[in-house]
């Protein structure tokens, strides 16, 4: 197969933003039946890709060593067929969901631009295109979140900030690593992460999970999730960034830095993972509104993957990076289920809706399956790959990471117990009239995914055997068992006996708010959020005064004038006052000196000439 | 023609044509306008000739024996080539710009006057290869930088022009010591002569007076807001396109590319350069003022260029160089669209603009594209500049300097995007329309310019790296 074939997923998808950029809005046909069948030929091709596993393409770019270097391989291509996949089903659900939206053109531009960008990412094998791109998205992130509306610029700003000091951090752990390495090829690279390549390690990390979305670099989410179309939710927060964000954490952790396990930065990423974890689903919990309650699992999630991939133990990682592909069939389906109650009901508050489950049973039974797949229900894919993280983290020996991972699953059954009681099920609301079920772009989608989650979850050794196991071919020891799969589905073993536990719990938790707030679902983790302290926190959080970005901006403020007062005003006050009332002072000087006589001023041109004669002849030595 | 006629071409043909000017204008202006248009662009398009001679990598003397080893000595190569190329694109761009932009005030013929004489003062400094003529040519873009600053001649005008001719000079003054000193050291004002030589500190002290008031660093940088006061298409080709960049150059040409300088000032100079971006960044990002702001992130961004010069390797001379191009356009972009909406507001404060994105969509985009490019977001331009410098900066160990230079990469963010959300976004406070076609299609042609710089970015590397291994002889 031709190298250069390896251009066409960047390409393609690149050209296919510009003409829809150009094409007129009216136009809608001719958009509609190109998106979809581009992002099939897309995948067709993304399949091809698989097929071929190894294909490299190398071009001379910028001297330096920095080459446009495309690779290849089992874990790239992987992930570019779940890129593929992913912005066909969107492209599908947006026909009917984006129609009427006056910046329909734009829209389709930015997802088919992001698909490129992060096809480009994901095959770049020098870390210039690698960056190239990766930052690229920086500019559809904002674009799509603008597309929301008038109020939706703050929410823009914010993601674009939080994203752009991320990619700097990924920036500056780069040339770190060039300069301990000498190389920016990344196959190439492999330290240990210790001394200067730990700060590198650490700033990479950053860019990666920021990426991805964890704490504390989320806080965009959250408020995207009110702003911005759902469809960018479902496409940019759900499934591209995680997809990316993870893919790039684990070639971190497995090729660019021998991560072992139990070491200083195992233990770095595997805290910020299980911080994300429990702090994300608390939020999530409380929330009123069914898209902001999903967009605080979509981080909550993430620290299953980062606790997974961080573990440095196979089970771990594998867990990680299977929980990556599965959050991201999920998410999405959950996402896209809330656009469809939000197409027909719209609105997506708890408290107005209820009991949708009769009129849209469709939409009601996707949901329903991949809300339990996020939270963990046998025989759903969220068991495998959360058992595996599980695992992981428990094989480390540090129990309170396999606890937190617990402590997330329960309020993560919890909320979306809530979520689903409040808008399908219980008593019909009264607030929205008579709805009926989404046309089938919608529909579709949905259950696509929903029906992907019930096999990876019951036939889970297709997806570890044929996508996850070879990604960790060559890293683990020579002779240690690489076969997930054989406890994947038994149900009994105490590991398994816990997570059953905790949703036991949680459902426990859900009756008891239930039935406190008179069997109104919508009400039904006030009792955790009530608690005493907890209470308080919340109440801060909900102020945004754990709002990274919020404090920091306030920073960067504070610093400005700081900055502005101490160092540039005086300055020019230097050069505006004190410099003149010099120059005032001695021409008034000089100007007393001119009284007339003709001798003071022979005096003067003397001893002038004599001045410059000495300048001149000390500094000419 | 010869590569030595289209240097001195390149030189005199603005020196001398723009002294016809006024000529023209008594004539008929509209033949003065296509005059002043036609210089400038034969100014752009000769130095395009010269490329091939420079891909070669060659370097030409061309040497006029004159009295007192004052010889008029030009140099033909990489670096001078590249410089010569962006400053004069830039400078034409600007000169059809303020066709539409200028048209209402008096004095028009001083004005083309001293625009054009300053572009051939420019092409005459990229090229001298003496340090006497080089400091002439400093001076009469001084003088011209003076007309043009207080051209609408009010009295508060009048002395920020005062006060920019001031710093300027006093800097000059200050860096011709510096020249006289090196000539007490090597008796020689010839720099094709003196490569290689080691300078003493206290010379290289001097001579940054120069550089830095030339090209507004902390602390000799506040006449460059000051300067705001001037016509816009002024300000642009001030800040933009050529008299700040002549700082750098002279850095690039003076202590890259002929004097060694000592160890202790390699350290010291990328300190100063980064202190300054982060003092002028903290400053626009307080600043209200369109122009004042659009300034300070011209300060801020020099100090970049000047970190990649004084980092002194491969990535960071190369991104300094491009940083010179895509700060060029992404930045003439940036004063321009700031031009056109003051032009059509009546108001500089950028907190009594708002919602000008409906009424001029094309200003808009341009804008943003250019402030995309400025913070260094691929794929546009300026991407690959600012990502080069802070590999340099990395490289050569200076993690926590590229740190600092990374923050104000933050920081320009976040002033650039707060601009364009006041300015353009939101209520609509003043609704005015886009007006004159060729200012809208200058900032146009930028804007699509900084983001064609980056994705066929490869081929204005070439020239930049064969510049970058011809400067950096000392490391090979």
């Amino acid at each position: 197969m031709s190298p250069n074939l390896l251009l066409a997923p960047i390409l393609l998808p690149a050209a296919l933003a510009v003409f829809f950029f150009l094409v007129p809005k009216r136009v809608r046909l001719v958009r509609e039946i190109l998106s979809v069948a581009g992002s099939l030929v897309l995948l067709y091709l993304a399949f091809a890709l698989f097929e071929v596993k190894t294909l490299g393409l190398k071009i001379a770019w910028l001297g330096m060593g920095i080459d446009f270097d495309l690779r290849l391989f089992h874990f790239s291509s992987f992930i570019l067929l779940g890129l593929a996949g992913f912005l066909f089903l969107i492209s599908l659900y947006s026909t009917v969901k984006m129609k009427d939206n006056p910046r329909v053109r734009e829209y389709y531009a930015y997802v088919f631009l992001s698909a490129a960008l992060a096809n480009g990412a994901v095959l770049s094998n020098n870390f210039v295109p690698l960056v190239f791109f990766w930052e690229g998205l920086l500019l559809t992130l904002y674009g799509l979140i603008t597309i929301g509306g008038k109020e939706a610029n703050r929410t823009a700003v914010k993601a674009f900030i939080i994203s752009g000091f991320c990619d700097f951090a990924m920036i500056l752990g780069i040339g770190l690593l060039w300069s301990i390495t000498g190389t920016l090829t990344l196959s190439e690279i492999s330290v240990k992460p210790e001394g200067l390549a730990a700060a590198s390690f650490i700033l990479m990390m950053i860019g990666a999970i920021g990426k991805a979305g964890a704490m504390p670099f989320h806080t965009w989410i959250p408020d995207a999730a009110i702003d911005a179309p759902v469809t960018f939710m479902a496409f940019m927060p759900a499934a591209f960034e995680k997809l990316l964000g993870i893919y790039l954490l684990a070639r971190i952790t497995l090729d660019l830095f021998q991560l072992e396990a139990r070491t200083t930065m195992s233990i770095v990423l595997m805290s910020i993972g299980a911080l994300t974890i429990v702090l994300a689903v608390l939020m999530a919990l409380i929330q009123k509104d069914l898209k902001k309650l999903l967009s605080f699992h979509a981080v909550s999630q993430v620290g299953y993957m980062i606790l997974g991939i961080g573990t440095g133990i196979p089970i771990g990682i594998a867990g990680g990076i299977f929980h990556m592909i599965n959050h991201a069939m999920y998410k999405c389906g959950l996402f896209l289920s809330a656009g469809s109650v939000e197409h027909r009901a719209g609105t997506t508050e708890l408290k107005k809706l209820g009991g949708l489950a009769r009129e849209m049973p469709l939409t009601a039974a996707g949901f329903t399956v991949c809300a339990l797949a996020i939270s963990g229900v046998w025989p759903l894919n969220g068991f495998v790959s959360k058992e595996m993280v599980f695992r992981g983290a428990l094989e480390t020996g540090y129990k309170v990471f396999a606890v937190a991972a617990w402590v997330g699953a329960i309020f993560t059954f919890a909320s979306f117990l809530k979520a689903g009681h409040s808008v399908f099920f219980g008593a019909r609301s009264q607030d929205v009239p008579k709805v009926k079920e989404s046309p089938s772009p919608l529909v579709i989608p949905i259950l696509i995914l929903a029906l992907l989650c019930i096999t990876f979850g019951v036939y889970n050794k297709l997806p570890l055997n044929e996508f996850i196991q070879p990604i960790l071919a060559g890293h683990v020891e020579a002779g240690a068992h690489l076969d997930f799969t054989a406890h994947a589905l038994s149900l009994l073993n105490p590991v398994a006996g816990i997570s059953i536990l905790c949703l036991i719990i949680a459902l426990g938790l859900h009756l008891h708010g239930w039935n406190r707030a008179g069997k109104k679902a919508f009400l039904a983790s006030e009792p955790i959020h009530n608690l005493p302290v907890l209470h308080n926190l919340y109440n801060l959080s909900e102020a945004r005064f754990f709002d990274l970005y919020e404090q920091g901006v306030k920073f960067l403020i504070g610093l400005s004038t700081v900055l502005s007062r101490a160092v540039d005003r005086p300055i020019d006050y230097f050069f505006e006052k004190v410099v003149t009332a010099v120059g005032v002072k001695l021409t008034s000087l000089f100007q007393k000196a001119h009284n007339g006589q003709y001798a003071n001023y022979l005096a003067w041109c003397l001893a002038g000439l004599l001045a410059i004669v000495g300048i001149v002849s000390l500094v000419v030595k | 023609m010869s590569i030595e006629t289209i240097t001195l071409l390149t030189v005199f043909l603005p020196i001398i044509g723009s002294l016809t000017i006024p000529a023209a204008g008594l004539l008929s202006k509209p033949l003065r306008s296509l005059w002043s248009v036609l210089l400038a662009a034969a100014t752009a398009i000769l130095p395009l000739t010269l490329i091939p001679f420079a891909l070669t990598g060659g370097e030409l003397v061309i040497r006029k024996d004159l009295f007192l080893g004052l010889d008029f000595i030009l140099v033909v190569d990489p670096l001078s080539v590249f410089m010569a190329i962006v400053s004069s694109a830039v400078g034409c761009m600007i000169v059809i710009y303020s066709i539409g932009y200028i048209h209402h005030d008096e004095n028009q013929n001083e004005y083309y006057l001293m625009v054009l004489l300053f572009i051939g003062s420019m092409m005459g400094l990229v090229f001298s290869a003496n340090l006497v003529f080089m400091y002439l040519f400093w001076e009469i873009i001084a003088i011209c930088c003076w007309r043009l600053i207080g051209f609408y001649r009010l009295r508060d005008f009048v002395r920020k022009a005062d006060k920019a001719f001031l710093v300027t000079f006093f800097g000059a003054v200050v860096m011709l010591l510096g020249f006289i000193q090196i000539y007490g050291q090597t008796h020689s004002f010839d720099l094709t002569q003196m490569r290689g030589t080691l300078i003493p500190g206290s010379a290289v002290l001097l001579i940054l007076f120069g550089l830095f008031s030339k090209s507004a660093t902390v602390p000799l940088h506040t006449w460059l807001p000051d300067a705001g006061v001037a016509p816009t298409t002024v300000t642009a080709l001030l800040h933009a396109a050529v008299l700040v960049k002549i700082g750098v150059y002279a850095y690039a040409r003076l202590f890259l590319a002929t004097f060694q300088i000592p160890p202790l000032w390699q350290q010291i100079i990328p300190i100063m350069a980064v202190v300054s971006s982060l003092v002028a960044a903290g400053a626009a990002a307080v600043e209200n003022d369109f122009k004042r702001l659009l300034a300070y992130s011209t300060i801020s961004q020099i100090g970049y260029i000047f970190l990649g010069f004084a980092v002194a390797n491969e990535a960071g001379i190369s991104g300094s160089l491009r940083f010179i191009l895509m700060h060029g356009l992404a930045k003439a972009g940036l004063f321009l669209c700031a031009g056109i909406v003051i032009h059509a507001t009546h108001t500089k404060d950028i907190r009594e603009m708002g919602g000008l994105i409906k009424t001029m969509p094309l200003t808009a985009v341009s804008f943003l594209f250019c402030a995309f490019s400025v913070i260094g977001i691929p794929p546009f331009g300026g991407f690959f500049s600012k990502f080069l410098v802070i590999m340099g900066t990395v490289k050569a160990g200076q993690v926590w300097l590229a740190a600092v230079a990374l923050f104000t990469a933050v920081l320009t963010m976040y002033y650039l995007l707060k601009a364009f959300s006041l300015v353009f976004l939101g209520e609509a406070k003043k609704p005015a329309p886009e007006k004159t076609v060729s200012m809208v299609t200058v900032v146009t042609v930028l804007a699509v310019a900084s983001i064609l710089a980056g994705i066929f970015v490869a081929y204005p590397m070439k020239l930049v790296n064969i510049a970058t291994t011809q400067i950096s002889w000392w490391y090979r």
